[in-house]
């Protein structure tokens, strides 16, 4: 994609990611899992952007933590809380609805073409 | 004893995260830096590689340190931005002219020479400069980041009036009042005077200043009219109205700066009966005198300005 698209498309994609997680989280998940997790549905995401944005979203009580230490290398799991679920479906729904409203504005256009 | 750039990365990260949470950020960038590390791994890269990619990508530890503690990575930011120009803009309006006026009249009065004035005027004019930057930025940052709210909020209150610019009736009145009370005052000083002394008239002004000083007054007085009346007629201020206004101010300026300078504007006599034979000393009159001279390098100073800026005004409009 061009360079000058780039602040612009970044400007649509903020806030996505934070529905993205807590979406993911709604099963337990540690910091790089779900970086790679992100990615390969298409969110990618800086680690700098998403290790704070974890610990944000933890401090605000949309998720929860938990240190596991049965394996060799101890990680931090977290997962979506109740708040952080109802937080979750109320940005699923905005989205459908923003979804909607962008169909009807390319609608527009063409309908408007046409006369 | 070695340490790894990854201990050195994260000992830097979490450097300025208050203490209680800097164990568990230091261990969860721990094992995320691990896990990246072995995903690079597994891909064939060598440990060292590897590591230095995942540390580049993780980017300037003291920007992942911010994004942790929330901190703002600008001075000011947008919320405060304006409030924090305008102001600053306002104050810098006041202040600086206040400043070198006051130093320049504080040195005129001790006697300094011209040059000493001028050098610690504009000393101090860029000390004030300094400090108002300084001191109004420091306290924006700090607002910027304890999220206090200025109360300043923008409302259609503040949009500037389309101002009227000394075209108007008012100024011409105003003008033609202002100099005809200066005139009468004037002609009344002379010949009949405010104080009389056994008969006759004291007056203020030295009465050597007649004819031929009071005629250049008069004068520019009369021009001041002319200018005050073609600007009424022509509605607006023009080039040629300013270049007037200036040359008329710096004629009044150097009228009075020169004649207070000789001594001469202002009747001997009538200093000595007012002030010398009731007490009050010389050193009080040249202070008076230094007064006087600021006044009027001052009013003329801010005719010529006040001018121009009346020009810019009108040529916007």
């Amino acid at each position: 994609m061009s360079e000058e698209f780039e602040t612009h498309l970044q400007e649509l994609r903020r806030g996505t990611v934070v529905l993205a997680c807590l979406q993911l989280l709604r099963t337990a998940g540690y910091g790089y899992g779900l970086l790679e997790a992100l990615e390969q549905r298409g969110f990618a995401t800086d680690a700098n952007t998403l290790y704070p944005l974890l610990r944000r979203l933890e401090k605000q009580g949309y998720l929860t933590s938990e240190w596991n230490t049965a394996e060799t290398r101890p990680r931090k799991f977290y997962r979506t809380s109740p708040d952080g679920q109802r937080l979750a479906d109320t940005l699923t729904e905005e989205w459908a609805s923003l979804t909607g409203a962008i169909a009807s504005l390319t609608d527009d256009t063409t309908s408007t073409e046409e006369h | 004893m070695t340490t790894t750039l990854t201990e050195r990365y994260i000992a830097q990260a979490v450097k300025g995260l208050p203490p209680e949470t800097q164990n568990d950020v230091r261990a969860e960038l721990e094992a995320s830096i691990a896990d990246a590390i072995e995903a690079q791994l597994e891909q064939g890269e060598e440990h060292g590689d590897a590591e230095r990619a995942v540390l580049t990508e993780l980017g300037d530890p003291g920007a992942l340190a911010a994004g942790y503690i929330d901190r703002p990575l600008q001075l000011v930011g947008p919320k405060y931005y304006l409030t924090w120009w305008r102001l600053l803009k306002l104050l810098l309006w006041i202040v600086i002219p206040c400043v070198v006026g006051a130093v320049a009249l504080g040195l005129a009065i001790s006697e300094a020479s011209f040059g000493e004035i001028i050098g610690q005027s504009i000393a101090a004019g860029i000390a004030a400069f300094v400090h108002l930057c300084f001191w109004v930025t420091l306290v924006f940052a700090i607002l910027e980041r304890t999220g206090a709210d200025t109360g300043a909020e923008w409302d259609v209150d503040q949009l500037p009036e389309p101002q009227s610019t000394g075209t108007g009736r008012a100024d011409l009145i105003a003008t033609l009042i202002f100099l005809g009370i200066t005139v009468g005052a004037l002609l009344w000083d002379y010949f009949i005077g405010f104080i009389r002394v056994d008969g006759e008239a004291l007056s203020l002004m030295n009465p050597s200043l007649w004819p031929a000083w009071m005629t250049v007054l008069f004068v520019i007085f009369a021009i001041d009219i002319v200018l005050a009346i073609a600007i009424f007629v022509k509605g607006r201020w023009t080039t040629a109205f300013a270049v007037v206004n200036t040359a008329l101010a710096v004629s009044f300026a150097s009228w009075g700066l020169t004649l207070l300078g000789r001594e001469q504007l202002v009747n001997p006599e009538w200093l000595d009966f007012v002030f010398l034979q009731n007490g009050v000393g010389e050193e009080v009159l040249r202070i008076l005198a230094v007064l006087l001279g600021f006044g009027i390098a001052g009013f003329s100073l801010w005719s010529i300005i006040d001018g121009w800026l009346k020009r810019r005004k009108d040529a916007l409009r």
